[in-house]
């Protein structure tokens, strides 16, 4: 996993409600298989915002337009990745191209499954987030900088915003380290448990 | 007796806590992973690239779900007729094999949706931490288990490969539903009602204990209905305390624990229940005494009411973040409001899911059908191939076919439409499922969920129906 330390991108403002993982990565698309470490789910990405029926780009969605096309920031409205935990909504995010949402709310799954996958996710009340939209609106193509040490986002008119991470997800997007890895650390631990745990539940031999 | 009083939720979450992250998350050892085919591909993959193992396969157990076709199930492999949709299948009959795990596949008798054959089978006991790569997960905390989902990917593969799973505890919410559910009603009614209260986002951060006489006096099927639609109200994790109903329900279960190991276990069960004055960050109280049955009619499930109302105004909505979502999806819906729920009319019923598809959904739908005939295209598709079997014995899918329903094999089916089962764009559907969101059913498909009486009331008359009026 990449490191996640400062990001200073294109942010693109995404303003619709509650857009769920179904509608980030559509059931047909994230069927398909994606071979790992290329960009396979892109096309998915919120496919069907992006294009209409006849596969034609939706000129007046945001991210059609061309001032975000090399956004790495989405700000988000309320309760983007609610619904289904699939995980594939998170790759489609990240193999679009984005590295960080801003958003008031976020489902939990979908929430999980972008840090796992180094996608810094950093809510802000709702009144900063329509601050970022207006401001993104005047400047179409505007940046905005996401400092995750310093848990701060600066708006493009530098006004900034703190956010709160919880710790051991920003201690592993600022190292980039996979989650795995770390707990292997932990193995003599799982062990001790383990030996404890099957005495409880004994009925439960020889699966635990 | 304990001198802190500890909620159900504590003690389940504290005795499988392996260790503590200075930074805060908890490494929480994971009893039984249960992987559907969905994405798990990719867990498997991230497993290949790392060159690991499955640390643990007795306690993992593929099951395929999702992606089977309900119709020409006896050509086994042989009966997809979408090779995109097979391969998904294939992945995890490879991957399975690969990796050493028992797998209930498409041949299996067991063979069914993961969240219903979890308790049939008596895999999911009180107690268990439990996770699986799907995000009803929680409809296994019905018997007191501590279910949660996990990402297909990285989380998949970290249980796989270390039986951990790093997460922040939860604040911890109990929904209390109190009153005798009215005739009509079912334990789907309750927790839509549950859910247009608190909201889609209401549970999010928090596990949810459900509680009150009207879940004490639920069935087993009924509790999971409940705990199935936790994540609708934004939580990961849904709980019921065990009681003689959950005992009497593991009792004689493949995998429930047998004489000795029985006493033992049940020893373990009773100590779980949450203690009298044990504190929640949050209380909701609802009262279904005069509860009528419930629809949705919009684009996702907080968006339901009583079948007796009308469509809402998007002014009826002071947030003007809410007015334009509910403007969205009243175009999205075609429904004009003001209109009367009974008027909207639908082209097709769907009966099954991981919501609705257990036996005592098939009866009370069966009840509703009994002499009478669907006027639109209808199918039903139990939630196991056990329950199939059962529904037969009891002379139920007699009645279906009677009716007019299609009577078909135990998949997803057309609650996500995975296996091709969609709803066709512009069609309307009365589904017994969890979820309404845009193209849930199929692209451009508009959902209303509801009770599987409600649906079979549906099919009968072409309409929104109020089964209390038939
Ligand atoms: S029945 Fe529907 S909600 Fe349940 S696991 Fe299958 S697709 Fe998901």
């Amino acid at each position: 996993m990449e490191p996640f330390t400062v990001l200073n991108a294109i942010a693109a403002p995404l303003d619709i409600p509650k857009i769920d993982t179904g509608m980030i990565m559509p059931g047909r698309y994230s069927r398909k298989y994606r071979r790992p470490g290329h960009p396979d789910y892109a096309e998915g990405f919120l496919h069907d915002l992006r294009f209409d029926a006849d596969n034609n780009p939706r000129a007046d969605f945001v991210l059609n337009v061309p001032e975000y096309q090399e956004a790495k920031i989405l700000v988000a409205a309320a309760d983007f990745g609610c619904g289904s935990s699939r995980e594939t909504a998170a790759y489609a995010v990240l193999d679009y191209g984005l590295r960080a949402l801003i958003g008031p709310s976020f489902g939990d799954i979908f929430n999980g499954n972008c840090l796992q996958n180094g996608i810094l996710v950093v809510v802000l009340p709702q009144e900063a987030v329509s601050e970022l939209w207006r401001q993104l609106r005047e400047q179409p193509g505007a940046r905005i900088i996401i400092d995750l040490e310093k848990q701060m986002v600066t708006a493009p008119r530098g006004d900034t915003y703190a956010f709160d991470i919880e710790p051991t997800r920003k201690k592993r997007l600022l190292l980039g380290l996979d989650d795995v890895g770390v707990t292997m650390e932990y193995m003599s631990k799982i062990e001790v448990f383990e030996e404890r745990h099957r005495k409880v539940l004994s009925w439960l031999a020889p699966i635990i | 007796m304990p001198t802190v009083p500890f909620t159900m939720f504590q003690k389940v979450w504290d005795r499988h806590v392996v260790a503590k992250a200075p930074e805060g998350e908890e490494l929480l050892f994971v009893d039984r992973s249960f992987i559907i085919e969905g994405n798990a591909f990719l867990g498997f993959d991230q497993l290949r690239i790392a060159g690991r193992k499955v640390r643990k396969p007795l306690q993992n157990i593929a099951i395929t779900d999702h992606y089977l076709p309900t119709l020409n199930r006896a050509a086994g492999m042989g009966g997809f007729t979408n090779p995109e949709i097979r391969r998904v299948v294939e992945m995890q009959n490879e991957n399975a094999a690969e990796f050493g795990l028992e797998h209930i596949d498409i041949t299996d008798p067991r063979q069914g949706i993961a969240h219903v054959i979890a308790a049939e089978l008596g895999l999911t006991q009180p107690g268990l931490l439990i996770t699986c790569n799907d995000s009803h997960t929680a409809t296994n905390g019905a018997l007191g288990a501590l279910a949660m989902p996990v990402g297909a990917s990285n989380q998949l593969s970290h249980v796989m490969a270390t039986q951990t799973l790093w997460q922040k505890r939860p604040k911890v919410m109990r929904i209390t539903i109190d009153g005798v559910l009215p005739p009509g009603t079912t334990s789907k009614d309750a927790i839509l009602a549950v859910i247009a209260r608190v909201g889609i986002g209401g549970g999010v951060g928090y596990a949810i204990e459900f509680a009150g006489s009207t879940v004490r006096a639920m069935s087993m099927d009924a509790r999971l209905t409940v705990c199935n639609m936790s994540v609708e109200a934004g939580a990961r994790i849904g709980m019921i305390t065990p009681d003689d109903t959950t005992y009497s329900y593991m009792c004689g279960r493949p995998y429930a624990p047998k004489g000795a190991e029985w006493d033992k276990a049940m020893a373990f069960w009773r100590s779980l229940p949450t203690d009298d004055g044990a504190r929640f960050d949050r209380e909701v109280h609802i009262d279904v005494s005069n509860l009528a049955p419930v629809v949705s009619w919009g684009t996702n499930p907080e968006d339901s009411l009583p079948i007796t109302a009308s469509v809402p105004h998007p002014t009826d909505y002071a947030d003007p973040e809410q007015r334009r979502r509910v403007e969205r999806a009243l175009r999205y819906m075609k429904l004009t409001p003001g209109m009367h729920l009974t008027d909207i009319t639908i082209d097709r019923v769907f009966i099954g899911s991981c919501t609705n598809g257990r036996l005592e959904d098939l009866r009370a739908a069966a009840n509703v059908l009994k002499g009478r005939r669907a006027v639109v295209p209808a199918m039903i598709s139990p939630g196991s191939t056990a329950i199939k079997q059962q529904a037969e014995a009891e002379g139920l899918d007699r009645i279906f076919i009677a009716a007019g329903f299609e009577w078909r094999h135990s998949s997803c089916s057309m609650c996500n439409g995975s296996n091709g089962d969609v709803v066709a764009p512009g069609e309307r559907s009365a589904s017994t499922t969890n979820r309404n969101f845009e193209g849930r059913q199929g692209p451009d498909a508009m959902t209303h969920i509801m009770s599987p009486p409600m649906a079979a009331a549906a099919a009968v008359t072409g309409k929104l129906t109020d089964v209390r009026t038939l």
